[in-house]
């Protein structure tokens, strides 16, 4: 090949490395413009895929079977007993069984479409969406405790902000209800610690460690009761006016399976229905 | 002509089945986090086979496609992906991509850049950078140059390369 074409192809080489890169930081930049587009993927190009990643979940987390499991559940645990694996799953799966028996108000049940990018678990794709009755800003839980929050509907799907999310937000208070605050995620650079802050306590307030923290329902979006975490401590970081708490998860996004997506009217208490579960 | 067309005809067939694998399998295989990550070495196939510019769009599009299903922070994994897939490609005259082992460490670098680069343009995070950086995304890396060794080994005349020892 001549001298001249090559250095040809590469100035295109370079100038379309430079143009995705552009268009990338205009992605980082302008959210609302990544966010049209990636929506049109998601409901385009990446619904094949996504089924068939919804096809190999179910087969996997064995929610064909979901029903078939209560009624063979005492079997089921007893097979389990010597597969540490298939009993930690069997150990989850009842307890999102208990869970949507006690829960006072209508839900849909959904399984958790994990990705393999670094940032998965800030959100999570769900397997059900407009079709199941899913509706923007219903609240996601575990059997454990708060997951987070939806945030787009697709017809199938929705996507769920976690409360890894640097964006998330929660009224919260705690048990026994003389202490209110907001919960937001503790940001680091650093560190390996995944923990949450209860923000805005007054500095009259303290709390002792242990704590159990839940949901307060101010805000309308998450019903009041659902389990958030436990305090764990005193933040370094503290304002004139406000303390601020580490609150260890009671529930972690990356390890969810299945998970409950609620459809809950303003001053709903799904307190009860976790009773067992948000006990120290 | 016609021998060109079927050397890109079995690349391609390769590159869809790991696409197939990524959803269909993947689920399977255990924790997300360690996981191969089929995408990303498909990307890495096609770029070391290509010319630069053509990697960088094909990253382009493969990042834009995760970010579609992980919008934590929509751009991120299409700038990594794009990074990745050019140096990828840029780097085939720097390294020799016939040998199996070096194949295996330009996977792993690329998952772990891939990682680094998603994780810094998204900004900070629950948990830090510490753990991903350090074990999640390492593993990751070992666990995608293991399947890119099995899928070099199957497929070495269909990807036309000759695996030196």
């Amino acid at each position: 090949m001549a001298p001249g074409s090559d250095r040809s192809l590469s100035r295109r080489d370079s100038a379309l490395f430079l143009l995705c890169v552009a268009l990338s930081i205009v992605m980082l930049l302008r959210p609302e413009v990544g966010n049209w587009v990636t929506g049109v993927i998601r409901v385009s190009v990446m619904r094949p895929f996504l089924w068939m990643q919804q096809r190999a979940e179910e087969s996997r987390t064995s929610r064909g079977s979901f029903d078939r499991l209560r009624a063979e559940r005492d079997s089921a645990v007893y097979a389990a007993q010597f597969l540490p694996s298939l009993r930690a799953e069997n150990q989850r799966l009842r307890s999102l069984l208990q869970l949507r028996d006690r829960l006072p108000v209508s839900y849909v049940s959904a399984d958790v479409l994990h990705q393999s990018q670094p940032t998965d678990g800030r959100t999570l794709i769900l397997s059900a969406g407009k079709k199941a009755g899913v509706r923007a800003f219903d609240a996601v839980v575990s059997a454990e405790g708060l997951i987070g929050v939806i945030r787009v509907v697709d017809g199938e799907r929705s996507l769920a902000w976690t409360w890894t999310h640097p964006e998330f937000r929660a009224s919260a208070f705690t048990i026994p209800g003389n202490v209110f605050g907001v919960v937001r995620p503790a940001l680091e650079l650093t560190g390996s610690d995944q923990v949450l802050q209860l923000r805005g306590v007054a500095i009259r307030d303290t709390v002792p460690t242990g704590t159990v923290v839940i949901t307060s329902g101010l805000g309308g979006v998450y019903p009041q009761g659902i389990p958030v975490g436990t305090v764990i401590g005193q933040a370094a970081e503290e304002t004139g006016w406000e303390r601020i708490y580490l609150v260890r998860p009671a529930a972690n996004p990356q390890n969810a399976e299945q998970v409950l997506i609620l459809h809950v009217t303003r001053d709903t208490s799904v307190a009860r229905a976790f009773t067992r579960e948000s006990a120290p | 002509m016609i021998a060109i067309r079927a050397d890109r005809g079995r690349l391609w067939t390769v590159l869809g089945m790991l696409a197939v694998l990524h959803f269909a399998v993947r689920p399977r295989i255990g924790y997300p986090a360690a996981a191969p990550d089929f995408l990303l070495l498909a990307l890495m196939l096609f770029a070391i086979r290509s010319r630069p510019g053509a990697a960088a769009l094909a990253g382009f599009l493969v990042g834009l496609a995760g970010d579609a299903v992980t919008p934590a922070r929509v751009g991120a994994g299409a700038l990594a992906h794009t990074i990745v897939g050019y140096f990828a490609a840029w780097g085939r005259a720097v390294f020799f991509p016939d040998n199996l082992f070096v194949n295996g460490l330009v996977i792993v670098f690329g998952v772990w850049a891939r990682n680094a680069i998603e994780l810094f343009a998204s900004g900070p995070g629950v948990g830090g950078l510490t753990m991903q950086l350090l074990v999640w995304s390492p593993i990751q890396a070992i666990t995608t140059a293991l399947s890119a060794a099995v899928v070099l080994v199957v497929f070495q005349r269909w990807l036309d390369i000759r695996l030196e020892a």
